[in-house]
């Protein structure tokens, strides 16, 4: 056998794996959308694609729909990997992460600031994307906390919705006790594996599991002490119908299993999908922590923005997409209000006529007016780069302040977990 | 060797040949070879996402003080001490029970046991998670024999919710292990069985002493597939807890670990690397044992 056929064969073999390996580039003019929930971000990109292709007949958008754990899988493994084409042009992150993917992945996102008229937006949304001077990323929707209730569990049990408004935790207690005595029904349901309520809780007092340097701040956090303990409270009572993960949290109270619910704004579009519970439902602001200071009544859960990658090859497209929908285009944001119930973090929008309408499924209560009042209150904090290790080191801690552990014993086991784990 | 056949050479040298074997040694290099080693290269790093440094041994110092890894490790530990041996068990005696000849509707029974392993896990999981809900179907059954006073929080208590991963997996992969056993059971001459009943030999000392010794070879293959497959245990784990390990990291194994270090937590890929390794170390070891405990003594 000659060198030339083998040479031939192998070349051969070479060029079939590089057209398996060219056919998988992105072309310009599309740009790629990565995030997940196919009725509310996908709906609402494809939406934004749409507004934006008008004006921009050769832009195309391909929004690929995955599950959050898939968008945040694929995202940090392609991106440690450093195989740039293997990423989308534009990927939603989750607020509580966006610090960590910024500053473990520096360069990989595009910064915006040259660009997008950042004053337009809730400045804690803004401060969450900021790396040094420069701020990353679009501001989308944000997670303003409501507490939902059911006006007609309540009024058997002798409440107005007045005696819902701007309570306290312990006011929240008493009234569950009386709700449960002539209902039947549990004040509200809690998923206690998930430190979602925790998170609410502290940053309703402006505190969070970090101090302003970044360094951790839990044995002297008095908010964070004080969910803790009024959690705690809640479960011994016996006032919460417990919820093993999120499919099981949501049922207890479309069911018409609980009371209330309290959670981030985007849980509206999940209620008012219980057609036959329209004018049912009531909308107030969270309890407020007894006894600590700055605490209030206005808090946020989740929410997440839009980012741009800075090896996209239509990065500039992207920017200019982003920018003209999400930061100018105030028509948009009516739409997606009352279509998919998003409230975005873009403070003009809040002017516009649907902000104003009241929604005859919540009694007639103009309830946008009210989240995008609240959402002007949440108290900015830091969110770091360790969320996700403090919430594990607090969900797997709170049970055993519920079997009767003192809470500053509590508090150090948190501690000493967590300062392992963020080093 | 000294006369080694002398064809043996000239075939090495013959390029076809290894044109015919390339794509496959190409492919299990880059997916196989290169992974381990860059994977052992990368257990001495550390860092945050990309920004990774030589720590040399850090790594496996931070392990030793690292009290969520000791956890998982024991809880890892405590289901592999549990489940493999009730699910070995198990797995021989309705292989035996299945392959009496006078059995009606074997074949039923056969599919039946083993069909939970070839369903879709994520399916199964989530039929686990209604099956034993606080108003599950296993709760109120537990209640109505009176086996319960209250509902048994299997998601919710620690010691429950090991019970329940152990009570999954070996739902899952009991069957599996049983048809290893059936077919083993086709090889092994009736005629022994005949000796045996014929010299007065009583059941159960015929499956102590003539079953199992005669299955030895697969009882090992067994044991040690099911020890390696519980030593990386995490779909089911994932899908039941919703990722978290909960409550309290009680089910929390390694395999998730290195996952929340990958994935949920600042990645920190060193890290979970050395992780990884103690998973190979680990599977290394326990093999060679069950190796050496059921070597044929001359």
């Amino acid at each position: 056998m000659d060198k030339q056929k083998v040479l031939g064969r192998i070349t051969g073999v070479a060029l079939s794996g590089a057209c398996v390996f060219g056919a998988t580039a992105a072309f310009a003019g599309e740009i790629t959308i990565w995030c997940w929930d196919p009725n509310f971000n996908v709906a609402i990109m494809k939406e934004a694609g749409e507004i934006y292709t008008k004006s921009h007949p050769d832009t195309t958008f391909n929004v690929v729909d995955f599950a959050k754990t898939d968008v945040e899988q694929k995202l940090q493994t392609a991106l440690a990997s450093g195989a740039t084409n293997a990423l989308p042009d534009i990927v939603l992150i989750e607020d509580y992460g966006a610090q960590k993917y910024l500053q473990s992945f520096p360069g990989a996102f595009a910064a915006m600031d040259g660009v997008v008229d950042y004053d337009a937006f809730a400045p804690y949304k803004v401060q969450l994307m900021t790396v040094g001077d420069k701020v990353y990323g679009m501001p989308f929707d944000t997670g303003v906390t409501g507490m939902y209730y059911r006006r007609d569990y309540l009024e058997e049990a002798g409440f107005t919705p007045e005696d819902m408004q701007d309570i306290t935790w312990d006011r929240f207690i008493e009234i569950g006790r009386q709700v449960e005595a002539k209902t039947g029904h549990k004040m509200t349901t809690l998923d206690l594996n998930d430190g979602g309520m925790t998170r609410i809780m502290m940053q309703s007092a402006g505190s969070w599991y970090f101090d302003e340097n970044g360094d951790l701040n839990v044995l002297d956090n008095a908010a964070l002490k004080a969910a803790l303990e009024t959690q705690a409270k809640i479960a011994e009572e016996g006032l919460i119908y417990p919820a093993t993960g999120w499919s099981d949290y949501v049922n207890a109270f479309t069911s018409g299993n609980v009371a209330s619910v309290i959670t981030g704004v985007w849980i509206t579009g999940t209620i008012k999908a219980q057609e036959d519970q329209s004018g049912k439902w009531g909308v107030a602001p969270i309890p407020k922590l007894d006894g600590v200071d700055g605490a209030g009544n206005a808090s946020n859960l989740g929410g997440s923005s839009w980012y741009v990658l800075d090896s996209s090859d239509v990065k500039d497209e992207a920017i200019d997409f982003l920018n003209e929908i999400y930061a100018k285009d105030t028509e948009f944001y009516q739409k997606i209000l009352v279509e998919r119930g998003a409230v975005g973090s873009l403070l003009a929008a809040r002017e516009g006529e649907a902000y104003q309408e009241a929604d005859p499924f919540f009694g007639g209560e103009k309830v946008w007016q009210k989240f995008s009042d609240w959402l002007n209150q949440i108290p900015a904090v830091d969110y770091g780069i360790f969320t996700n290790e403090l919430d594990v080191a607090v969900t797997s801690n709170l049970q055993s302040l519920i079997d009767g552990k003192p809470v500053d014993e509590v508090l150090k086991a948190i501690n000493d977990q967590a300062k392992f784990q963020i080093q | 060797m000294a006369n080694a056949r002398p064809g043996n050479l000239k075939r090495f040298y013959d390029v076809n040949g290894w044109l015919f074997v390339a794509p496959a040694l190409i492919l299990v290099a880059a997916f196989m070879f290169y992974p381990i080693i860059r994977s052992l290269v990368l257990s001495f790093f550390s860092g945050r996402g990309m920004m990774m440094n030589f720590v040399g041994f850090g790594n496996i110092e931070r392990l030793w003080y690292d009290a969520i890894f000791w956890q998982a490790l024991t809880n890892t530990l405590t289901f592999l001490v549990i489940q493999v041996p009730v699910m070995i068990v198990l797995a021989l005696i309705l292989a035996n029970a299945l392959n009496n000849p006078r059995l009606r509707f074997s074949g039923l029974f056969r599919t039946a046991i083993f069909l939970p392993c070839v369903s879709s896990l994520v399916a199964y999981s989530i039929l686990f998670k209604s099956m034993f809900a606080t108003d599950g179907i296993i709760n109120s059954t537990l209640m109505a024999v009176g086996l319960a006073d209250s509902p048994i929080e299997w998601f919710t208590d620690p010691f429950w919710a090991k019970v329940l991963v152990i009570l999954a997996i070996t739902w899952r992969w009991t069957g599996y292990n049983m048809i290893f056993y059936l077919a083993a059971l086709q090889n092994i001459d009736r005629s022994i069985y005949e000796a045996a009943r014929i010299d007065g030999v009583p059941s159960w000392r015929r499956f102590l002493h003539i079953t199992i010794p005669m299955l030895k070879p697969v009882i090992l293959f067994t044991t040690i597939t099911s020890t390696i497959g519980t030593l990386q245990l995490f779909d089911e784990v994932y899908n039941l807890t919703e990722g978290k390990g909960g409550p309290a990291n009680a089910t929390l194994t390694l395999s998730l670990y290195i996952y929340n270090l990958t994935f949920r937590f600042m990645p920190n890929f060193g890290y979970a690397a050395t992780v990884s390794y103690v998973i190979v170390l680990i599977v290394a070891v326990l093999s060679f044992l069950q190796f050496y405990a059921a070597r044929e003594r001359a």
